[in-house]
């Protein structure tokens, strides 16, 4: 077998640079370096001016509300990366996700807000010609989850029609969804603006407002379903025999937690008070000195040393107080609209708060509630996304399907079904980012999402997706959408710039990702 | 090494097809025995593609049947084909390059639990599976996890065909293998044929422009020109000379040298 031997040594030809080789073509490391490199900028851009520290950590953009905020634009622009970036990796493209998110959003707000119906059109010949609607269904108050349900059938039915134009017609998928941008965008304002009709103007606004905070609906023990501040406005009378009926653990517990925040309130009055009272002194003792006033400076020194205020003394426990913080801790009615538009990891905030007291703004109270729910949702999808471009089957056709379509044709790959489920899984993504949105905020707007579609692209460009398709991981698009998202972040702390700036910086890194990635790619590739 | 009494795997019967006015096969008929390789040859145009697009099922005769084992098969997909064990490795092998050899060793036919898309893939199992198959016809790889990007065109013509044979392959169609490789790594996949050859029941349907290739290996010969059968035989029946005049689609080499030295 001595020719065995001859093509053993052909195939090891690669194996001695396997190691560190293999660690640099992956394409996730380029991407990974600029993260990390941004983290620090936002880190050391963020401490304020007056302390002096090597800590990143003790930056404004790594305190409470900082990594709340920085997680929900990152979150969400990771949601529709991973739409666009599975797609990308199966060699098309979608534009229509900014509209998508547009559309899904006017779509839930306009179905909490007004209800949905099916109306058939007929021409009546009664009276003159006219058009009368025959009405097949009316629901007045529709539940947010069948609102993201019905949602879903219009966004995903139209991923899937624009998907089924690709396949079937060979067109690009680029003038395909550019068609999709346009059209979803013009229908999202013309339906809104038709709803919001009103007899005095000639059309409406292109906003919904008015969607009750259905997030925060309680159901209280004797007065039924209502907000959270319908119910801490209650008659205080009310709220006191509501505190008195609690049992008495919920009581201390809540009278411990309510006694902290006050004493840190009062706390961080007097150290405010005090830092207000001094400063005009040391001013004034400034000018002191300036002007060789032995006798002022030693009388204002005095001062400055002696001055003190009386601590604020912090308030008392109510029972309405308590009853309030009780009203805080009732779980929602709406479990869906709190699993989109509430925040998670409450309890986790609130141990930082107290007894950890990191969580703590300069007034004494709680700084951040916990992260948005979005942060979750998008760790959700990016797992299931994860383990399915990596480990399944489908994920081996995902990749094939953009790396080689007439090979994977030839091995019987259904490829027109993945590109199809792939359209699909976009508008999935597009309308689970609008559902978000709109139970946080509970307004929708037609502009929402106005390039949205190209921020995704960008992202899962850094992350190391080559337009071609074929090529990229689910790190990566996780990395590009941390990159896009402390970007914006890290130039917003840099004194003295222009906060736009982070546009001209990410524009670099695309063009240096897009470089890179198709380096690899030809590394990979070899020589052909 | 010809099996002569052993019936034939495939037969065509007369296979006609014809692209509107054109006629691309005129009757052909062929017989292919199990462990033999059977060299198909002829110059462009001849038919050779049509003919193996037919036997691999990517369009129907247009008259003639195919027999397989002695029954009659009608293909209407390349799916029909390749369920019937004809296995096709074209020219561009079918690969993707960025990926793994055990992911194109799988594709479109992955092990994975529960038997859906989105069950997980075996990886182990299929690596396993993958270099085993692979070792079988010569060629260990270091990493079943390597690009076939980063393997040489030999071995990628070996992965294909030994893709081709797990999966059922009892007659394999090799489309011009050598055609776009260098000296040392056509030598490569010839053995790697001859070892198909040599596990016995396989039968081998080989493509080529290169008669030096089709007579170091092949058992039999068949001579396409126009769209017919002008010529065929063993190795043994065929003298060198005739093979090349045969190759040419019977124009006479010897004519060909008298016509350049007299430019």
């Amino acid at each position: 077998m001595s020719d065995s031997t001859e093509v053993r040594q052909e195939a090891d030809r690669h194996a001695p640079k396997r190691h560190i080789w293999t660690m640099f073509a992956r394409p996730e490391i380029g991407p990974i370096g600029v993260m990390i490199l941004l983290f620090g900028m936002l880190g050391y851009f963020s401490i304020p001016a007056a302390e002096s520290t090597w800590n990143p950590f003790a930056g404004e953009g790594f305190n409470a509300l900082g990594i709340r905020n920085n997680l929900r634009v990152i979150s969400q622009l990771g949601i529709i990366a991973l739409g666009a970036g599975l797609l990308i990796i199966a060699g098309e493209f979608d534009l229509s996700i900014g509209s998508m998110i547009g559309f899904a959003g006017a779509c839930m707000a306009m179905i909490l807000r007004w209800g949905f119906a099916i109306l058939i059109p007929y021409i009546s010949f009664e009276g003159g010609i006219h058009i009368e609607y025959f009405t097949v269904l009316s629901v007045d108050h529709v539940t947010p989850i069948w609102a993201i349900f019905i949602t879903m059938c219009f966004t995903l039915t139209f991923g899937w029609i624009q998907g089924f134009i690709v396949v079937r017609s060979g067109l690009p998928s680029f003038i395909v969804t550019l068609g999709g941008l346009f059209f979803l965008r013009g229908l999202t304002e013309v339906s809104l603006r038709a709803f919001n009709h009103r007899p005095d103007q000639s059309a409406g606004s292109t906003t919904v407002t008015e969607i009750p905070d259905l997030k925060n609906i309680i159901d209280l023990p004797e007065y039924g379903e209502l907000s959270r501040l319908d119910a801490k406005s209650l008659p205080e009378a009310d709220l006191v025999s509501m505190a008195q009926t609690l049992p008495s653990d919920t009581i201390a517990t809540l009278t411990e937690r309510l006694a902290y925040t006050y004493n840190r309130v009062a706390e961080a009055k007097t150290a405010i008070m005090e830092a207000k009272g001094v400063k005009p002194l040391e001013k004034a003792l400034e000018n002191a000195v300036q002007s060789g006033n032995e006798y002022m400076v030693n009388a204002i020194q005095d001062k400055i040393e002696n001055f003190s205020i009386t601590p604020v003394v912090p308030k008392n426990v109510s029972d309405v107080d308590v009853a309030r913080a009780y009203i805080d801790t009732l779980p929602t009615v709406n479990k869906v609209a709190d699993f989109f538009g509430g925040n998670i990891l409450e309890a986790l905030f609130d141990w930082l708060y107290f007894p950890i007291d990191w969580n703590t703004n300069n007034f004494g109270n709680q700084f951040a509630p916990g992260l948005y729910s979005c942060v979750m949702i998008w760790v959700i999808l990016s797992i299931f996304c994860y383990i399915v471009l990596s480990r399944t089957q489908a994920g081996n056709w995902i990749y094939s399907t953009g790396g080689n379509l007439s090979a994977a044709q030839a091995n019987g790959v259904p490829t027109n079904k993945v590109k199809i489920s792939l359209f699909v899984f976009s508008a999935f993504c597009a309308t689970i980012f609008a559902a978000c949105q709109v139970f946080e905020v509970n307004t929708s707007d037609a502009a929402k999402g106005n390039l949205k579609e190209l921020e995704a692209i960008a992202a899962a460009v850094i992350g190391g997706l080559v337009m071609t398709g074929g090529f990229g991981t689910v790190l990566g698009i996780i990395v590009g959408a941390f990159i896009f998202g402390l970007a914006r972040e890290a130039f917003f702390y840099i004194p003295g710039i222009d906060g736009s700036f982070y546009r001209v910086f990410l524009g670099l890194v695309i063009i240096a990702s897009a470089l890179l990635n198709e380096n690899i790619r030809k590394r990979i590739m070899g020589n052909i | 090494m010809t099996q002569s009494g052993l019936p034939p795997l495939i037969k065509t019967n007369n296979l006609v097809k014809k692209f509107g006015s054109f006629t691309a096969l005129n009757g052909v008929n062929l017989e292919i025995h199990p462990g033999e390789v059977h060299a198909l040859l002829g110059d462009n145009g001849a038919g050779k593609s049509t003919l193996i697009k037919i036997l691999s099922g990517v369009f129907p005769a247009t008259s003639g049947e195919i027999e397989i084992e002695g029954k009659p098969v009608n293909f209407t997909s390349p799916r029909d084909a390749s369920d019937a064990g004809i296995g096709t490795v074209y020219q561009d092998l079918a690969l993707n390059a960025l990926t793994s050899v055990t992911r194109n060793f799988f594709l479109g036919r992955e092990i994975t639990s529960f038997n859906s898309p989105f069950g997980l893939m075996k990886m182990k199992e299929m690596d396993r599976i993958a270099s085993e198959e692979m070792a079988k016809i010569g060629i260990n790889i270091a990493d079943p996890e390597q690009a076939v990007g980063t393997m040489s065109g030999g071995q990628r013509q070996t992965l294909a065909i030994a893709r081709a044979i797990y999966f059922g392959a009892k007659v394999l169609i090799l489309d011009e293998p050598t055609s776009a490789l260098g000296q040392k790594q056509q030598m490569e996949v010839l053995k790697t044929i001859k070892r198909v050859q040599k596990l016995g029941d396989i039968a081998i349907i080989l493509i080529t422009h290169n008669e030096i290739h089709a007579r170091l290996i092949a058992d039999r010969f068949t001579f396409l020109s126009l769209g017919e059968v002008i010529g065929s035989g063993t190795a043994e029946d065929l003298a060198g000379d005739d093979i090349k005049t045969l190759m040419a689609g019977g124009a006479e080499i010897g004519d060909l040298t008298k016509e350049l030295e007299s430019i």
